[in-house]
């Protein structure tokens, strides 16, 4: 009996053992529920949207820019893209091979599709090929169903429809390579010129699509969305017609063409050859085509208008001549005779007209370029005074023309040699400084901005970016200014000038005035055996060919610089392209 | 006939009013799992309740006595299916679990589980062990567990021979047997476990090592528990809303209207929902306790009652805890709750026996 009695307690106290452990089974259940529900819901809630949100970044469409008279000169093209659903990624290699037969995957694709795999962006699409034709679509049209994680979308691409004409001005967009905006890896920035310097108004704001997917990838619905803001439009002050010009008068010359509204300082024409296809770029450039570029050796990807320096060689006369006459009391009737060269100290300085130019005065010196005439008025004057006059005209300042990259060239002075050569000023540097050899070095657009100032008398201050906007005169004489323009005049019109074979036809007159700019030294020994023709040079070697000019005389409009590389003196290439360019700018204009 | 009637009425209504309530939740649940898709799942699962609703009041007249008496008969009823199945069984999954059945596809492992409690109840009714020399009976009992586990094992199904493996150690555990032989018990499993391990399918292999890490397979076998525990963690307190669950419609959640239904409930109703659910599961395994425990001097009936309450709840527990990442995936159903005939058949049969205990009593 105490057995019975012991075995039903036994009884009890094992069910009550179960009865425990079960709800000690519940409990633990119960908090792993709390746990997930509770504590990680926002977790979990998260996951839950990942698993079933796939955003796609709509990227905005980039704003047009104009010319002065509202061509499009860049705009935007459609660009159909095939994507593919980033937790799909390791089905690219399968994909691609199933689609070869049928669509042209190149290896700049493939390339891209490698650094697209790894991009860590907001997008969870990657994109696998871009500019799809015709054929490719219609051939998606069918297989649809046997590719579920592909999807065809539409974008806005750059689009130039005068690919190499406005390449240097416009610049170029590519990829952005900006950490801040990394999580918008396909946006593209403006990479240079106007699209870079004024990408935060051409970009507009990037909008996006949610699409909810079931496990497959299937889109079952577009969830919301938030549209792009396309960017700005922008006006420019370029001119189609002169930018063609230029292009077409510049074709297997290296240099630059420069032209610039001495009304209101637009810059109508920004050429710089060789140019290169700024739709390469938007289109995304491979990785050899811009190794080839990078190591062209004409360097086109240069802007020459800005950031090349040449000597401005004769050119320079007119400030030389400008500073003598307005702050150093020199007479315009001081005449001084060339015998083709002169002697200053132990140095012997060469006119480039090796029989010389005679008796000359200022207006005579100016009009056919004497060397000699210069030579000895650079003997009054001294490089200082010259340099900070010349400061004026924007030689050796950058002219803050809207664009990065300018380059500032060099206007030597004292302080300037010691500074950089470490050795004092020698006299005859102040020679050779006045006809713009030696030291000094500028740039295409400081050249033209000298020549609208001269014309002008104002300080004008270049502009790519459509303003109206009025200058401040220079504070220098209408007088002298007059005789300098006279004189440029002369160097077109009188059948003595330099340029005499580039007058304009018709009742316009163009004033100017041609430069040489020395590349090499011409030894003692040359002089005396005879200079080398330039022909016979080797083409590094050869002298740049330099003109500036503005017109028409009476009422200056247009201010024109051309420099044409090694292609010998300024009367012979760069004055007669300047004709061409003025007279169809001028046609535009009347 | 009369007497029928008087039966019918003083059956534990509230019992089964709990019962049919779980089942109710199921039916919402598998509605929603199978919205959008074809309706058959849905009206077939009315269908099943029904008849199993049916089967449970039918049972529930029965007296204890009929299955007592014909214990080693219906044990040999289940051995012959399960054996039929080895040979005969209809394949689907990767595994040999049904047969069919006059036009049904029918799962024998299920029903052998109460066959199984029944007969081990009445084994340890007659055989009560007192001395130590009578330990030796406990072989036969043990080949009574091995033999179905064995074969539901090899079918495979892991989750079901895992359940009848409890189920039998809770109702040892019951007859009174010493504590020692449980350690012993416990001692050999220790050393066997290596080989069994090596018997395991690859696939079960990997499903019990994702369990602890389920990230470093995500796509793999992880998957599933990590879909699983972010439709339940996404539910939050109050869910998505019914039908409105992204994970199980946007076919995230695998299996969401058999093994994953809890998970479902979890994204849908939320916190509350699951602890509703919990809740129910332990009132009705609750009352069947209670109504057990009344028969302290009949070892048959307790030991039956406690084996078919612990099935209910061990295979609550252990779906649950699969789907929420407590417990490895092995393939079990919540019961009345989850899609499927034989096991829901199986706990209406279940009920009806343990409302059959009631009714004695009372």
């Amino acid at each position: 009996m105490n057995r019975e009695i012991n075995h039903e307690k036994k009884i009890r106290r094992r069910t009550l053992v179960i009865g425990l452990s079960k709800t000690f089974f519940m409990l633990l259940v119960s908090v792993k529920l709390f746990y997930l529900q509770i504590l990680q819901k926002s977790k979990y809630g998260k996951l839950s949207d990942t698993n079933r949100i796939k955003i796609k970044i709509l990227y905005p469409e980039r704003g047009t820019i104009y010319d002065l008279y509202n061509n499009e000169i860049a705009s935007n093209k459609i660009d159909y893209q095939l994507s593919i659903f980033k937790d799909k990624k390791n089905l690219i290699n399968r994909y691609i091979n199933k689609l070869k037969g049928h669509i042209n995957f190149s290896d700049k694709d493939l390339e891209e599709i490698k650094i697209n795999i790894n991009k860590q962006d907001l997008s969870d699409f990657i994109t696998i090929k871009r500019n799809l034709s015709w054929n490719d679509l219609e051939f998606f049209e069918f297989m649809k169903n046997k590719f579920p994680f592909l999807l065809i979308t539409k974008e806005k691409v750059r689009n130039y429809d005068n690919e190499m004409i406005f390449s240097h001005v416009l610049g170029y967009v590519g990829f952005n390579k900006n950490i801040k905006k990394k999580k918008l890896s396909n946006l593209k920035v403006g990479i240079s010129g106007i699209e870079k310097k004024l990408d935060s108004k051409l970009l507009g704001a990037d909008g996006w699509i949610k699409f909810e997917t079931n496990s497959k990838g299937i889109v079952k619905k577009e969830l919301n969305k938030k549209f792009a803001i396309p960017g700005g439009n922008i006006k420019t002050h370029l001119v189609r017609e002169i930018q063609e010009k230029a292009f077409n008068e510049m074709q297997g010359i290296n240099g630059a063409v420069v032209m610039i509204d001495c009304k209101d300082g637009g810059v109508n024409c920004l050429y710089s050859s060789p140019s290169f296809n700024n739709n390469e770029f938007s289109d995304g450039v491979s990785r050899e085509r811009w190794n080839e570029l990078i190591s062209d050796e004409y360097n086109p990807l240069l802007n020459r208008c800005i950031a090349g320096l040449y000597s401005p060689g004769s050119t320079y006369k007119l400030i030389t001549a400008l500073h003598a006459i307005e702050n150093e009391k020199f007479g315009k009737n001081q005449t001084y005779f060339c015998s083709g060269h002169i002697q200053f100290g132990s140095r012997k300085f060469h006119c480039w007209k090796k029989e010389g130019h005679g008796k000359l005065d200022l207006h005579g010196a100016i009009m056919k370029s004497c060397d000699c005439y210069f030579y000895n008025l650079a003997k009054k004057i001294d490089i200082d005074k010259l340099a900070s006059f010349s400061n004026k005209f924007s030689y050796g300042n950058v002219t803050g023309i809207d664009i990065p990259n300018e380059l500032n060239g060099i206007m030597p002075n004292r302080n300037w040699k010691i500074q950089n050569r470490g050795e004092k000023w020698q006299r005859g540097e102040t020679l050779n400084s006045a006809i713009g050899q030696g030291f000094m070095l500028s740039t295409p657009l400081q050249i033209t901005l000298m020549t609208a100032r001269i014309a002008t008398g104002k300080n004008i201050i270049p502009s790519i970016i459509y303003k109206k906007r009025n200058f401040e005169r220079l504070n220098i004489s209408e007088e002298n200014l007059n005789f300098i323009k006279k004189s440029m005049f002369s160097v077109v019109n009188d059948n003595n000038g330099t340029a005499y074979n580039s007058q304009l036809t018709g009742s316009l007159k163009m004033a100017g005035k041609t430069g040489t700019s020395q590349v090499r030294k011409i030894t003692l020994e040359e002089r005396e055996d005879g200079v080398i023709e330039n022909e016979k040079l080797d083409y590094r070697l050869r002298d740049h060919s330099i003109f500036t000019c503005f017109a028409p005389f009476d009422d200056p409009k247009y201010s024109l610089t051309v420099v044409a590389e090694h292609m010998g003196s300024g009367s012979k290439v760069a004055a007669p392209i300047s004709k061409k360019i003025m007279q169809s700018a001028l046609k535009k204009f009347t | 006939m009369i007497e029928n009637f008087i039966k019918l009425k003083n059956l534990n209504w509230l019992f089964i009013f709990l019962v049919s309530f779980l089942s109710f939740v199921g039916l919402i649940m598998i509605y929603s799992a199978t919205i959008g898709e074809e309706s058959k799942i849905f009206i077939s699962h009315i269908y099943k309740i029904l008849f199993g609703f049916f089967l449970m009041i039918l049972v529930s007249l029965i007296d204890l006595e009929f299955w007592k008496r014909n214990a080693y008969f219906f044990y040999l009823i289940g051995l012959i299916l399960l054996i039929l199945v080895f040979f005969y069984g209809y394949l689907g999954k990767g595994a040999r679990r049904w047969i069919n059945f006059l036009g049904y596809n029918f799962q024998p492992s299920e029903i052998m589980k109460i066959f199984l409690i029944i007969t081990l109840a009445k084994f340890f009714d007659e055989k009560k062990i007192r001395e130590p020399r009578d330990y030796l009976f406990l072989i036969l009992p043990i080949i009574l567990v091995t033999i179905p586990f064995v074969l539901i094992l090899i079918q495979p199904d892991l989750g079901t021979a895992m359940l009848i493996l409890f189920v039998s150690i809770v109702i040892f555990f019951m007859s009174g047997i010493n504590w020692k032989f449980f350690f012993f018990s416990g001692l050999c499993t220790i050393i066997i476990t290596p080989y069994l391990w090596g018997g395991l399918k690859v696939y079960q292999k990997k499903r019990i090592l994702t369990l602890f890490n389920p990230e470093s397979d995500p796509l793999g076998s992880g998957y599933h528990i990590i879909q699983s525990q972010i439709a339940v963690g996404s539910g939050g307190t109050f869910g998505k809303g019914w039908t409105k669950g992204t994970q199980s419609h946007l076919d995230f959640l695998p299996e969401k209207h058999t093994d994953f239904i809890f998970s479902m409930l979890g994204e849908e109703f939320g916190f509350l929902g699951t602890l509703s659910v919990i809740g129910l599961i332990c009132l009705i395994t609750y009352m069947a306790y209670d109504i057990t425990g009344r028969f302290i001097h009949n070892n048959f009936n307790r030991m039956v009652g406690i084996g078919i309450i612990s099935n209910f709840f061990f295979a609550s527990f252990i779906n649950i805890s699969m789907v929420i990442g407590i417990l490895p995936i092995v393939g079990l159903p919540l019961p009345l709750v989850s899609y499927g005939g034989s096991s829901m058949l199986t706990y209406f049969i279940g009920f009806g026996i343990i409302l059959s205990l009631d009714r004695n009593q009372s």
